[in-house]
């Protein structure tokens, strides 16, 4: 049975709305990302899976324990480790008396080991701590008792790039061992970095649930060429390229010349263009086979050209579904805020009159 | 076992330590300052010069005694009203400030009810309860070997175990605001609010034909002024602010098993 399963998970906040009729299934031994922006219900489902508040509708089992039924969850929960988001200690105790409090209550196993790893500073006390510190103590509690299956809201906030590093190597190793982890997290890098899978969730809506390995193969190569001569857009009608965008470009082209116009395979005008610095910079996404691409490519004078994964960014964004760059322009121009204001506006005349 | 409460009274250990050497400081010296003040002054002609109702409803009658005189300066108020506030104060933040800062979620994510959490924690006010009260007890009681009058030890004996049931229920009372409150500071207010709210109700209404109403108040079931002065115990009254204090508690144990941590 999977370690973690929902089913028509729902949780709403009186009217608003935290997310809605979720369904997947986490496997043994799996990583799984939760991926989101922000608001989208990535720690109202981990905090529901938890236990801490009770779903609207549908459920959910942790290690086959309905998360409604407190006394099921309980006997699990010493086989589940959880690292908040914002984890909060009491800020006048030090690490080393919070780590063994912590550790009566779920028992610890391994935190010297873990220890070596993370580091906080033990015999300060936690006001003195700084958000990487806090984050370390809160990571060696969630696996202080060796637990089965982890659940973790966004694990590397507030560490830096090696302690990031260094959680991540973990979550390998560890996944190595047969843990499971569900872990959610807006940070694409870490999440093709040690996901297996991912769900997409956005506005409460579960929205994709794949292979981290297919989602990029299906969201393609991105080409950038800089090409000699005349470049018509409409010649690249190959199947599988999308998003063309082309842009004149003059400088670099010229120191280039030289060594273009010794191929000679071109034309003449096409050489005399490339001369005279006339290059094209063609970029977009491709999805088809590469042999075809490089058969048509090769037809013009090939200046530069590079084909690569569409970074995550990109593939999100579609998922996400917003530009971020239109939203600022829109707001830049007074579009979104005209729009809200006239509300206000229309009150403050009832006010006066 | 019990590895929450010993968490927690740690914590509350060294307020409660301050507490208790402070009053037992000011106890100790109102006793030691007693007979000379009551030897002085002259109290039922001091009292005249008071209004009638105010010396008849904070009872200063009884201020002429060194009994009388130690309950009312110390036990009366201090007791009645500052430690059955700040133990009700103490108790609203358990359960409302781990919910607000977070820290809830780390001990709920452990395999502990939230029943036994909420207990636990609760017991912790054991110690602030019991290390005033022995601190304090033992600086009036040494005090009193001193001066030339005595108290009866037994009833000063009984005015501080009579308080633990009184301190609990307002302990209990607090837990109550604590899960029931959607914020720390809510929950505070409310708790101690209530708690001072009804000292005054009770003051109030004792001595008018309204004075049924002050049966829900906690400060019925518990006078030191009377222990003291009359050496009379109410042992009911101690029962029925246990009892109190337990469905207090059961109430608020329930209360989080249902709510949302948010």
């Amino acid at each position: 049975m999977a370690p973690i399963h929902t089913d028509g998970l729902t949780k709403y906040y009186g009217d608003v709305r935290g997310v809605e009729d979720l369904s997947f299934a986490v496997e043994e031994g799996e990583v799984f990302g939760f991926l989101g922006p922000n608001g989208a219900g990535k720690t109202t489902t981990i905090r529901t899976l938890m236990g801490f508040m009770s779903p609207t509708e549908g459920t959910a089992t942790v290690l086959g324990a309905d998360i409604r039924d407190a006394v099921a969850l309980r006997s699990v929960r010493g086989n589940v480790g959880y690292l908040p988001s914002e984890p909060s200690f009491n800020e006048n105790v030090t690490g080393r008396r919070l780590l063994e409090y912590h550790g009566s209550l779920r028992g610890d196993v391994r935190s010297d080991e873990l220890l070596e790893l993370f580091d906080p500073p033990l015999d300060r006390k936690v006001r003195e701590y700084s958000r990487g510190n806090k984050q370390m103590l809160a990571i060696v509690v969630a696996f202080m008792h060796d637990p089965d299956v982890l659940i973790m809201d966004e694990p590397t906030s507030g560490l830096d790039p090696l302690k990031q590093e260094q959680l991540l190597e973990f979550i390998r190793t560890e996944q190595g061992r047969g843990k499971t982890f569900f872990f959610s997290s807006h940070i694409l890098s870490e999440v093709r970095k040690v996901c297996d899978r991912v769900a997409i969730i956005r506005d409460g809506h579960l929205v994709e649930l794949e292979d981290v390995e297919s989602l990029l193969d299906r969201s393609g190569k991105v080409v950038r060429a800089r090409l000699g001569g005349e470049f018509d857009p409409d010649s690249l009608a190959l199947e599988g390229v999308h998003d063309i965008e082309v842009s004149g470009d003059g400088g670099e082209g010229d120191d280039e010349s030289g060594d273009r116009s010794d191929s000679g395979d071109s034309d003449g005008s096409g050489d005399a263009a490339a001369a005279k610095g006339e290059a094209t910079s063609v970029t977009f996404t491709y999805t088809g086979a590469y042999e075809p691409l490089l058969r048509h490519l090769l037809e013009y004078d090939i200046f530069d050209l590079s084909i690569e994964e569409a970074p995550l960014e990109d593939v999100f964004m579609r998922f996400y579904g917003e530009n971020p760059a239109k939203r600022v322009e829109a707001v830049e121009n007074g579009e979104i805020e005209e729009y809200e204001s006239d509300e206000p506006t229309d009150s403050a005349e009832e006010a006066d009159a | 076992m019990l590895e929450t409460t010993r968490f927690e009274s740690e914590r509350l250990a060294p307020a409660a330590a301050v507490i208790g050497l402070g009053l037992a400081a000011f106890g100790g010296m109102m006793t030691l300052i007693a007979p000379g003040i009551l030897g002085d002054v002259d109290m039922a002609a001091l009292l005249e010069q008071f209004p009638a109702p105010m010396v008849e409803e904070m009872g200063l009658g009884k201020m002429g005694t060194i009994e009388g005189f130690i309950a009312l300066e110390l036990y009366e108020y201090v007791w009645l009203l500052g430690l059955g506030a700040y133990v009700a104060y103490t108790a609203a933040g358990f359960i409302a400030g781990d919910v607000e800062t977070g820290r809830m979620d780390t001990l709920l994510a452990a395999p502990i009810s939230r029943w036994r959490l909420l207990v636990e924690k609760y017991l912790a006010l054991l110690t602030p309860i019991v290390v005033v009260n022995v601190v304090v007890f033992a600086g009036v009681a040494g005090a009193v070997q001193v001066i030339d009058e005595t108290i009866p030890l037994a009833d000063l004996v009984a005015v501080h175990v009579l308080s633990v049931p009184y301190l609990l229920a307002c302990g209990a009372f607090g837990m109550l605001a604590s899960v029931a409150a959607p914020r720390r500071i809510v929950a505070e207010g409310v708790a101690a609010g209530t708690l001072i709210g009804a000292f005054l109700f009770e003051m109030l209404v004792t001595n008018t034909n309204l004075g049924w109403l002050g049966a829900i108040t906690p400060m019925r079931y518990y006078d030191p002024l009377t222990i003291l002065t009359e050496g009379t115990y109410d042992a009911a009254g101690g029962a029925i602010l246990f009892a109190a204090a337990v469905v207090l508690l059961v109430g608020s144990a329930w209360l989080f098993g249902e709510v949302d941590v948010q």
